[in-house]
């Protein structure tokens, strides 16, 4: 049996936003200590790394371990029908292996979904020494990817002991945009060895609008030309972590 | 005329037929390039100046000596094809009325889309129809009309499936003959990655039967196509597709035969045979030069080979969205057999690049119609009589007494297969660089690739 139930439906929703931007379909392991989920895109460029422990929740009961695969844009038009104060349950059903959604506020509404086969393949994060660590406002961080976004589809992120510089270069105008170490935007910076890597906007601006929903901080962990790791830190307990693979400037 | 023993090859410049002839009396034998899809004026995207006395100017640059008219299907176009040429004898191939002495003959040709539903998908199949008379294409018209507006395009979209198109050409006439178009193109081709099926049964059921050959397309060569054993009893034939006259388009791919006559039965049982002493060889570029040999993303200056394709999933890197799969990719889906597999009897071919891409090359121009490369273009026709020549036979030496020796090394390279074409991808052509590299494998565009995260585990 598994069930949990949120007091605030934008807990939910914002999550599921997160995770619908990198997979269609998603497979939670659950536990009796909580949910988690890491899967890839398609193309396997970009990776989600999500954990909830069962504390976050109102109401959470997993009488024994299980894995529950389900359309998250499905899930996320059901969810987008809950007001921010309305209360959401989830109830797995697992003799007809459908979901079952309540909303609770002025009125009741009760959705059901089918789960569909769940995934076992089990994948593993990347394996890397990272020698950047930079800790940003993720408004910072989102407005620095809009900007880059005005001139290019990719972005060199690079990093000394003084400063993160954002350089993009389309066919026709460059943007650099840097955040001094100290600054409002960049909160923190350690640097081993100075860094550069290129990421595709595309993926960065989808990453940061989404998670920014569930995190006022973003830690940025690099190597040059290696996977970056962003880790949105939750408000309340848990875990959202993106890896995102680098593109190699190629003559 | 000159006589000359057994396989000397005797090149008559000012026709621009190659003849063989013995001393035994055996027949003459007239070496025919042919280019037998192309468009008229009436079809999207075509040059209005395609008159068929300009294609047949053309033609006799580049070397052809055959050229499909194009669009027969089209009411206008076959009467302007109707008032321009001339029939000589029954032999179901025309000449330009008043230009005896260009020595281009034309056959009615045209290329249709079907759109139709099977296995619960919308399939769009390009097929090209070779027909032997003005009489048989009107009642091809007649019959086609009743599925598609025939005025509508140069190539009419027709709601009717594959096989009901080949059966309703096979009733007008059984010399008639239709073939899938460009049969790899991501878009309306029989394999296409799209729309397309997984063999030429599935697409043409009973009317099988009626399908002897299938058009190679500019992004495949034949090659690819021996890895399907599926394929092995249809000839593979290479037209240029052309929606222009000019020399980088026409007969940028052709057929060579090897004919008694130069007459539509003669073409088409050479083709139908697959008799390699008849139908010779094809003139293909080299596959990369096609526009669909990679997979990729125009728009994002995404092209991948399809390995790197197969590990993005198939996605683009840049905008998420699926990927234009390329015709390699395609191939290497249908394929069992690998790589080097080469069936016997098998007509040849050889591998060219159209001369004023190489000329452009050469003198890094950046496109094939500047005066530049029309002038040194120019210089090498007069010379050697037509492009064909210029490509296949003119030496090196006598190439450069007349222009610069570097472009004497690119034809020369081009012909010994000793350089590399950059792939084209999702529609952007391939692109030649001249100089070949030591591990034999593709170029690829000075881009930004993208690396998977299964890259770092």
């Amino acid at each position: 049996m598994f069930k949990l139930k949120v007091a605030d439906a934008k807990l939910l929703r914002d999550m599921a936003t997160a995770i619908s931007i990198l997979v269609d379909e998603a497979t939670f392991k659950i536990d009796p200590e909580g949910l988690k989920l890491r899967a890839m895109d398609p193309s396997r460029v970009a990776m989600i790394d999500f954990e909830w422990p069962k504390t976050i929740f109102e109401e959470y009961v997993c009488a024994e371990p299980t894995r529950m695969c389900i359309n998250i844009s499905e899930l996320l038009k059901l969810l987008k029908r809950a007001s921010k104060d309305e209360a959401v349950e989830l109830a797995l059903d697992e003799k007809t292996a459908r979901l079952e959604i309540k909303i609770t506020g002025k009125y009741t509404r009760n959705f059901t979904m089918p789960t569909l086969e769940a995934s076992e393949e089990e994948v593993p994060t990347p394996k890397i020494t990272f020698n950047v660590k930079a800790k940003t406002t993720t408004q910072g961080l989102s407005q620095a990817i809009e900007d880059a976004q005005l001139v290019s589809d990719h972005v060199r992120v690079e990093a000394d002991a003084e400063k993160l510089v954002l350089n993009a270069a389309g066919d026709l105008m460059g943007a650099m945009i840097t955040l001094q170490k100290g600054s409002d935007a960049l909160l923190d910076l350690e640097v081993k060895e100075n860094s550069k890597a290129t990421f595709s906007l595309s993926y960065l601006s989808e990453i940061i609008k989404a998670a920014s929903a569930t995190s006022d901080i973003a830690t940025l962990e690099f190597s040059s030309d290696m996977p970056i790791r962003i880790d949105f830190q939750q408000t309340k307990e848990g875990k959202l972590t993106f890896f995102l693979a680098p593109r190699i400037e190629t003559e | 005329m000159k006589v000359f023993k057994r396989s000397v090859i005797y090149y008559e410049q000012r026709t621009l037929i190659w003849q063989l002839r013995t001393d035994w009396g055996m027949p003459l034998k007239i070496r025919v390039f042919a280019d037998l899809h192309i468009h008229g004026r009436y079809s999207r995207a075509t040059s209005q100046q395609m008159s068929l006395r300009e294609i047949a100017r053309y033609a006799k640059i580049k070397g052809l000596n055959l050229v499909g008219t194009g669009d027969f299907t089209h009411p206008k176009w076959l009467e302007e094809i109707r008032e321009s040429v001339m029939a000589e004898q029954d032999s179901g191939v025309y000449k330009v009325a008043g230009s005896p002495e260009l020595p281009v003959h034309f056959m009615l040709t045209t290329e249709v889309c079907t759109i139709f539903d099977a296995a619960n998908e919308a399939k769009k199949v390009h097929h090209v129809i070779l027909t032997p008379s003005f009489d048989v294409a009107v009642q091809i018209n007649e019959a086609l009309g009743k599925y598609g507006d025939l005025t509508a395009d140069g190539r009419p979209m027709l709601n009717m499936t594959a096989a009901h198109l080949v059966e309703e050409v096979m009733q007008t006439s059984k010399d008639n003959i239709v073939f899938p178009a460009h049969a790899w193109t991501p878009w309306f081709s029989v394999f296409g990655a799209f729309s397309g099926f997984d063999s030429i049964e599935e697409c043409y059921g009973d009317m099988t039967k009626h399908i002897h050959a299938l058009e190679t397309g500019l992004s495949s060569d034949p090659p690819m196509n021996w890895r399907l054993s599926k394929l092995d009893r249809f000839a593979l034939v290479s037209n240029s597709d052309s929606h222009s006259f000019w020399p980088w388009r026409i007969g940028r791919e052709a057929n060579v035969f090897e004919l008694e006559e130069v007459s539509y039965s003669a073409v088409v049982d050479a083709i139908c045979s697959k008799d390699p002493a008849r139908f010779l060889f094809t003139v293909e570029t080299d596959p990369a030069y096609g526009k669909y040999h990679w997979t990729g993303h125009r728009n994002c200056n995404v092209s991948l080979s399809p390995q790197e394709a197969q590990k993005l999933g198939n996605v683009c890197p840049v905008c998420r969205r699926k990927l234009t799969k390329g015709v390699e990719q395609r191939v290497e889906e249908l394929a069992d057999r690998p790589a080097s597999f080469k069936p016997s009897n098998a007509p040849g071919f050889t591998r060219l690049l159209p001369l004023s891409e190489i000329i452009a090359t050469v003198l890094d121009s950046g496109s094939p119609s500047t005066q530049a490369v029309w002038k040194i273009y120019n210089a090498l026709i007069g010379r050697f009589g037509d492009e064909y020549t210029v490509l296949i036979s003119a030496s090196k030496e006598a190439v450069s007494e007349i222009v610069d020796v570097q472009i004497a090394e690119a034809i020369v390279k081009v012909r010994t297969g000793s350089v590399s074409v950059v792939p084209g991808y999702d529609g952007v052509y391939g692109k030649l660089v001249l100089e070949a590299l030591a591990s034999g494998g593709k170029l690829r565009r000075g881009s930004v690739q993208q690396k998977n995260l299964a890259d770092f585990w």
